[in-house]
């Protein structure tokens, strides 16, 4: 790229490196790609997003549904957090009411990311499935780029993360993406995640994996019947100039990220302190989303398992932000012993207090199950709630094992079983559940897609999120940060700033920087990392455009612009009187905003689509 | 005048759980948090008995102030 180039006015000056697998032949074909758009520029979601466009796809589980592994813009730079990986596809999960698969990318961090960047690939499109059992080698030729389809049959079985650890004795210089068990047994699991490597985690042999979660990516991968992905490359580590330099320094130093980063440096430490404040207003969910306004989730607070348990805020690839919250097991000396699980806001409430599991060990050994068979904790959470609400409403006719709240071995059976493969029904995920038992009314997602830890009775946005209801729609902590619920702010708030939420699926940071996606911090990022010119006002609008593109594939798909943009009916139909912020979300509410916030986007929407026959 | 000072999650490890704390009439909550000497950025959420409220909002004798860190995932 030459320096300081301006992509808004010729995207087609960007190029990037494409190769297509044939995982049927193994025929790999490499192809430089000019940009069509500021989104193929940017990347990530942006760039997937209308590559599936271009197809119809009617069921996941079919070979023309591609497995799209793909970077951002500053993947692989020296700008903090730039470590993302992308995978997309249609979703064997997401499914609209007429059954037909809806368009996902998920994504993580970890040092996979980089180490694909470096390998002089922008983008891997695995088309057709394997008949046997394949992992892929990426790696760094000496005339560029070079793939292969190796047999996996030795990994059969292993978790997410013994394959990683067996890849890496032979490969000591990659990074890797695998699936666990559950994305081996894509049958019965649709929620498979993407395990992703760590440095830590290969130094130490310790499972701090990173995972892509949301939508059944891994699934995906394990229908293919590619069991990793192996990045192999040397470290191409970008000069850290003066400005790139301030750039990190001011993520560090701003706001945004400062909630994330540890105690010990006067940060807020993560996403765990959630807890607290949601607790303020009894809006932690448990039991299901059904909040008792009583202080069982107290045990779940950060200074109250720090009696138990040492906690290490580690990071990422040379990330400062150092959000992860690794619990040990303490020793009988005091000393730090084995790693425990690693305690985020959504696996603690989703494997804790919506179980009605509040002791901390406990949870913690419910996560490391879910992360080891390498499942979407919160497909898997809050599906396995719903079970336990099920069960206590029908004593007599139980689901599955009849667990039912707080009971964790029952809880852990059911975890293994699904991860295994030995059970069907848990692993497709809520709403197909819900409708087999023949109630929905506590069901909690929306779009098919299990909804994370915010109660719905909180956030309306949720309806309009399109891959995940928190990542993809940036309003769900709106009320009760700014107790914010008339009809104006949401409208307002969905249309314009929740969307945006989406912009760090493309350009390859992590959206623990913090601030706005059009934010001065990220125009200078891309201009001292990547030497492009982007204005803010351009980077807003293309997300906006990835964002409402996504939309458009939704509305393609089938999903039905009233019926399936809305909440579980439970919210609407017997609001919870112990959560003390107001309860504002009713039928009549939900259909106002649907009419308003669709008024605006669909003009929007018009022609981001291929048209029918292109 | 008195009033209850209730802090959460990262601004209570700093200072408090909960307080009387004396301050003057008429004093609004940005002097208070300054009193407090928490950094503004570091409070992302002020409750004034339950409701919430604005940093330039009196406070009045028996209030009870909640003081929320900023929150933030995804």
């Amino acid at each position: 790229m030459s320096d300081k180039q301006q992509p808004s006015k010729n995207p087609a000056s960007v190029i990037y490196q494409r190769c297509t697998i044939d995982l049927a032949s193994g025929a790999a074909a490499f192809a430089k790609v000019p940009c069509k758009n500021l989104e193929d520029v940017l990347g990530g979601f942006g760039r997937s997003f209308q590559i599936l466009a271009e197809r119809r796809i009617t069921d996941a589980y079919t070979p023309e549904n591609p497995l799209i592994l793909n970077t951002g813009l500053l993947t692989g730079t020296s700008i903090m957090t730039g470590m993302r990986s992308y995978f997309s596809g249609y979703s064997p999960l997401k499914k609209s009411d007429k059954g037909m698969p809806g368009a996902m990318w998920s994504t993580g961090s970890g040092n996979f990311g980089n180490k694909f960047k470096w390998t002089g690939l922008d983008e891997v499109i695995f088309e057709n499935r394997s008949e046997q059992p394949v992992y892929a080698l990426l790696k760094e030729g000496a005339s560029g780029p070079e793939v292969e389809l190796k047999p996996a049959s030795h990994l059969m079985g292993l978790t997410g993360h013994e394959k990683i650890m067996a890849l890496s004795k032979e490969y000591p210089d990659a990074h890797f993406a695998a699936i666990g068990p559950a994305g081996e047994n894509w049958r019965t699991v649709f929620m498979g995640a993407v395990v992703l490597s760590t440095d830590n985690e290969i130094s130490s042999d310790e499972p701090k994996s990173r995972f892509a979660g949301r939508g059944g990516m891994g699934s995906l991968m394990g229908y293919k019947n590619l069991l990793a992905i192996v990045a192999q490359s040397s470290d191409k580590i970008q000069k850290i100039t003066p400005e790139i330099r301030d750039v990190n320094r001011d993520i560090i130093k701003s706001g945004g990220s400062a909630r994330f980063q540890p105690v010990s440096q006067g940060g807020g430490g993560g996403t765990w302190a959630n807890i607290e404040v949601l607790q303020a207003f009894h809006a932690v969910p448990l039991n299901n989303f059904r909040p008792k306004g009583n202080d069982d989730v107290e045990r779940l607070f950060r200074d109250e398992v720090e009696k138990e348990f040492d906690i290490a805020s580690e990071a990422c690839f040379r990330c400062g932000i150092r959000c992860h919250n690794n619990l040990f097991h303490r020793n009988e000396d005091g000393s730090r012993g084995k790693l425990a699980a690693k305690f985020d806001f959504e696996p603690l409430i989703l494997f804790g207090s919506n179980l009605g599991v509040h002791d901390p060990a406990l949870v913690c050994d419910l996560i490391h199950r879910c992360d080891l068979l390498g499942m979407d904790a919160i497909s898997l959470g809050t599906t396995i709630s719903y079970i336990l609400d099920y069960n206590e409403r029908h004593p007599d006719q139980p689901l599955f094992n009849g667990a039912s709240f707080g009971e964790y071995e029952k809880i852990a059976e059911l975890i293994d079983d699904t991860g295994r493969g030995r059970i069907s029904g848990i692993g497709q995920g809520v709403k197909r559940l819900s409708e087999e038992a023949g109630e929905t009314s506590y069901a909690m997602h929306v779009k098919g897609l299990e909804l994370p830890a915010y109660l719905p009775d909180t956030n309306p946005g949720y309806i309009f999120a399109i891959a995940g209801g928190h990542m993809s729609m940036g309003t769900h902590m709106m009320l009760a940060k700014e107790g914010k619920r008339s009809m104006d702010e949401w409208v307002q708030a969905v249309t314009t700033g929740g969307l945006l939420q989406v912009g760090y699926d493309m350009i390859g940071l992590c959206k623990f920087v913090g601030v706005g996606i059009g934010h001065d911090l990220i125009v200078r990022a891309l201009r001292e990392a990547a030497g492009l010119e982007i204005a803010s006002q351009e980077i807003v609008a293309s997300v906006r455009r990835a964002y409402l593109r996504g939309l458009a594939l939704e509305l393609r798909q089938g999903f039905h612009e009233d019926e399936e943009y809305t909440l579980p009916s439970q919210v609407m139909d017997n609001p919870n009187p112990a959560v003390t912020l107001p309860s504002f979300i009713t039928r009549e509410f939900l259909a106002e905003l649907r009419q308003r916030v669709w008024g605006v986007f669909k003009p929007e929407m018009e022609g981001l689509l291929p048209a029918a026959g292109e | 005048m008195r009033i209850k000072i209730k802090l959460y999650a990262s601004l209570r490890w700093k200072l408090f759980d909960e307080a009387e704390w004396e301050c003057d009439p008429g004093h609004d909550i940005a002097a208070i948090v300054e009193q407090l000497g928490l950094p503004r950025a570091d409070v992302g959420t002020v409750l004034v008995n339950g409701m919430h409220a604005g940093w330039e909002e009196p406070v009045r004798e028996g209030d009870v102030l909640a003081l929320l860190p900023r929150m933030g995932g995804g």
